[in-house]
């Protein structure tokens, strides 16, 4: 056990506590010394009492805004939750897209190797070939924006 | 604009190294600290229909080669 000397509305008080909580035993003696003094006149029994009625009022003011917050707190958790498990989501059907389109890419590429008509690729198929080219890379651009 | 086949594969490669950046992106991703915001889901489902437009547009190239 420890001894601390406290100065509570200039009157010494010795008290004993845990070792290791001096000094928050100090600071809290601090806050009922501060609570205390803000109060002039009357008994030195008055000026405590009124000081333990201010730091009560505190402490049930606290707890309200806790309370209140709480709830609130609660629908924030959901929304993340909600929003993180639907960026899930997309994302593996994002991914699920892209090893399609590989896919399909291959098999198209096999498709053009094995075609019987080496001089004849259509020049509509190589336009939408191209078209594709440039939507795929925006897609690219997009998904890298929004990772 | 006509294509030659040179040109054609140029083409497979602009698709193939942008498919290769999605992936990227996609794997890069959890490693990033989660966004603050979330991506609207318009822009999400703009995301989503692009892409099944683009893989319906490469079926209707592959069943087109198939067919010679």
């Amino acid at each position: 056990m420890a001894d601390v000397k406290l100065m509570i509305a200039g009157r010494p008080y010795d008290v004993h506590c845990a070792d290791g909580e001096e000094a928050q035993l100090l600071q809290l003696a601090a806050v009922v010394d501060e609570k205390a003094r803000g109060i002039q006149g009357g008994t030195e029994v008055r000026q405590l009492l009124f000081a333990a009625l201010m730091l009560a009022d505190d402490a049930q003011e606290a707890k309200g805004k806790v309370d209140k917050a709480e709830p609130q707190s609660d629908s924030l958790r959901a929304a993340v939750a909600l929003a993180e498990s639907r960026e899930a989501a997309a994302r593996d059907e994002l991914r699920a897209a892209v090893v399609r389109e590989q896919a399909a890419l291959k098999e198209l590429e096999v498709a053009r190797s094995t075609a019987v008509a080496p001089s004849a690729p259509k020049p509509a198929n190589d336009r939408a070939l191209l078209q594709i080219a440039d939507r795929i890379e925006a897609l690219a651009t997009k998904v890298e924006q929004i990772s | 604009m006509e294509l030659d086949l040179d040109e054609s594969s140029l083409a497979i490669g602009r698709i193939e190294r942008a498919l290769s950046r999605i992936e990227k992106a996609l794997a890069d991703q959890p490693k990033r600290s989660p966004p603050a915001i979330a991506a609207p889901a318009t822009d999400q489902s703009a995301l989503k229909a692009e892409v099944a437009a683009v893989i319906g547009e490469l079926d209707r190239l592959i069943a087109e080669a198939d067919r010679g």
